[in-house]
């Protein structure tokens, strides 16, 4: 059966052609440290990119799942706000495979600036070479690390957000599960940008962009394979890898799930916040139109990404209590 | 007891107090088969005359009759338009709300004035037959008709036909549906658009959000079971309903406009308008969902101060500003 894909808008398909080179290899254990150090050159260290602004930047190393290596986290937080202010929990996306948390400093710093919040930004391990369970577990430690060093780091504990883009997205989502499942942190809420959650690749919009688009259905199957190794394809993938395995999406804290009409995850993510609704949990749902995975990133200035982010804040505000703006 | 079984998304608290004055504004009388005359009556008191709506603000409103769908009566029209006339200007075509069994094509005006200055725009809004004195497809017939006579008429009043984007609310959202597939199976006029806002599109009743929503809440599971009953009378719930009129049952969706569809998070129709976007999406079609949290049904009309409705009324303008391309 084909599935003709929603067309990308035309005001973004001549930057796709920019974004997504034909000649890129595919993800494999030879090509992605390559790739992970081209991308890491892309993003300087946080310091860098804060520059002028208001926000004093801390590196810090904190303890790692139990038996694991310690984690890098970045804080930002605003200067000249007393505390204790709400904080976003940030996980960098990257397929599992690649990525570094530099990447979403900007993202983080705007938020910051405009919301008065603390960010705090982890690093964890990767796939291939540290399949799962250890990104999730890494993120989920970090967590537990902020909630308890809340008065040290100026934050509410009771007001904290994990939030993610793509891969980040579905580590929130586990990390979420996490915190209930174990009777964690309470978050919240979880803030899901185009999260990756489902390894199985059998949704309509997981065959609509086969080849097409900037992460496609053969991009995601090398992301799952690498995360899950053996587990992969079986019915023994955890839920905490692929949230959509967890058969009870009940007592989550508030979901923003923000994906495009035109990307990969468009089903699995609208799936997700369908089977939130049926438990009585709180979600809600962007599906813009037009849009590639990761549009907000990769075409700022695109209206669709101005109207998407004030939208996200938005949410923030109505989840952390914040003034309108 | 459905309670128990289907516990309800929460509303946002800041949304409370405007969900009680809707419901003792607009439900006052509950919505049955033996109330919906009633209830009719009491929907044309709460609605004011259109020069009142209007106000002082600079439009022109012109009433028109215009031919009605073969061998039934004319159609009654609403045409506003900017003080002093446009050329070659976007148009919205206003389907009002009511569960096709209440109401009238004033009610709602109220938004696409706002939309006629703020986009130098043509709005027109339809009168169509309610059920159950004219069960379907008489009220999207009569929709169709008169957006056949807006297209065809689009020079004389300043429209240009390629930007036409039909909108409406509830039942003027399911309305919306329909005449985008009338107008896709007739060849009709070809729009830019179809702006469907917690449209009522599938009369089965069953799906998660109805249960949830079941004596609670703005247009409750009954309300919406009063409606379908009186709508589809004994073709409901089979395969003779009119997918004109049902949307969601039309198999093919397929080669239609772009579509907005937006709905509250903790409302009936929730769950339909979901569906209704994703069936669009897995044809290759474009649709744009926004599910806002802790929404009622048509929240963002009824609570308008509240940040939820702020925003949703933002992404709104947004959709309209790409798909009439005006700035």
């Amino acid at each position: 059966m084909t599935h003709p894909p929603v067309p990308f808008d035309p005001e973004i398909e001549a930057a796709l052609a920019e974004i997504v080179s034909p000649d890129a290899p595919p993800f494999t254990p030879e090509t992605i440290p390559g790739m992970r150090a081209a991308m890491a050159a892309m993003f300087p260290p946080a310091a860098e990119q804060v520059g002028d602004a208001p926000v004093l930047v801390t590196e810090w190393k904190v303890p790692g799942p139990e038996g694991a290596p310690d984690l890098e986290i970045t804080v930002l937080a605003p200067r000249d706000v007393e505390g204790p202010v709400p904080c976003l929990y940030n996980i960098h996306g990257g397929g599992m495979m690649v990525g570094h948390r530099n990447m979403d400093v900007g993202r983080l710093l705007a938020l910051v600036v405009e919301l008065g919040v603390v960010a705090v930004n982890v690093e964890y391990r990767l796939a291939p070479e540290h399949p799962h369970p250890a990104p999730v577990e890494d993120c989920y430690a970090g967590l537990v690390w902020t909630v308890e060093h809340a008065a040290e780091l100026g934050i509410d504990p009771a007001r904290v957000v994990v939030m993610g883009g793509s891969a980040g997205g579905g580590l929130s989502a586990g990390v979420a599960l996490l915190a209930r499942d174990r009777g964690g942190p309470a978050l919240a809420g979880q803030l899901l940008l185009c999260p990756m959650i489902d390894d199985t690749n059998t949704t309509v919009a997981s065959h609509q962009y086969s080849n097409l688009g900037t992460w496609t259905r053969e991009t995601n199957l090398a992301g799952w394979q690498s995360l899950l190794g053996d587990d992969y394809g079986t019915d023994a993938v955890s839920p905490y890898a692929a949230p959509t395995r967890a058969t009870d999406l009940s007592g989550l804290p508030p979901a923003f799930i923000e994906v495009g009409s035109a990307e990969t995850f468009r089903d699995e993510d609208t799936q997700y916040a369908l089977r939130i609704w049926e438990t009585g949990g709180q979600a809600e749902l962007h599906v813009w139109s037009g849009a590639f995975h990761g549009f907000d990133m990769y075409v700022p200035e695109w209206h669709v990404s101005k109207i998407a982010i004030e939208t996200r804040t938005s949410w923030l505000r109505r989840v952390l209590g914040l003034a309108a703006g | 007891m459905s309670a128990d079984r289907y516990p309800p998304v929460p509303y946002d608290p800041e949304l409370e107090a405007g969900l009680a004055a809707f419901l003792d504004m607009v439900e006052r009388i509950p919505l049955r088969a033996d109330t919906i005359l009633a209830n009719r009556a009491h929907f044309d008191t709460i609605v004011p005359p259109v020069g009142q709506i209007v106000g002082d603000r600079p439009v022109e409103v012109e009433e028109r009759t215009v031919p009605g769908p073969p061998g039934a009566p004319d159609v009654e029209l609403t045409i506003i338009r900017p003080r002093g006339g446009v050329v070659d200007a976007p148009a919205l075509y206003g389907i009002h709300g009511g569960g096709m069994v209440l109401g009238n094509r004033y009610f709602g005006i109220d938004g696409l004035i706002a939309d006629v200055l703020r986009f130098n725009a043509v709005a027109v809004s339809v009168e169509y037959r309610l059920a159950p004195e004219h069960p379907a497809p008489a009220a999207v017939e009569d929709c169709y008709a008169g957006l056949v006579w807006l297209s065809e008429h689009a020079e004389e009043l300043g429209v240009d036909r390629d930007r036409i984007v039909v909108t409406g609310a509830s039942a003027g959202g399911g309305l919306s549906a329909g005449v985008s597939l009338l107008a896709r199976d007739r060849g009709g006029p070809a729009l830019a658009g179809q702006m469907l806002m917690c449209p009522m599109l599938d009369d089965r009743n069953e799906s998660v959000s109805s249960r949830q929503y079941d004596g609670r809440g703005a247009w409750d599971r009954n309300n919406n079971d009063t409606a379908w009953n009186a709508i589809l009378g004994p073709l409901r719930g089979t395969d003779e309903a009119s997918p004109y009129q049902v949307p969601a049952r039309m198999a093919d969706l397929s080669g239609l406009p772009p579509a907005y569809v937006d709905v509250g998070a903790a409302e009936i129709f929730r769950d339909e308008a979901t569906e209704y976007a994703t069936r669009i999406w897995a044809t290759g079609g474009q649709a744009e969902l926004h599910v806002w949290s802790g929404g009622y049904h048509a929240f963002a009309g009824f609570s308008p101060d509240a940040v939820v409705s702020r925003a949703a009324e933002a992404v709104r303008l947004s959709w309209l500003r790409r798909t009439l391309r005006v700035p």
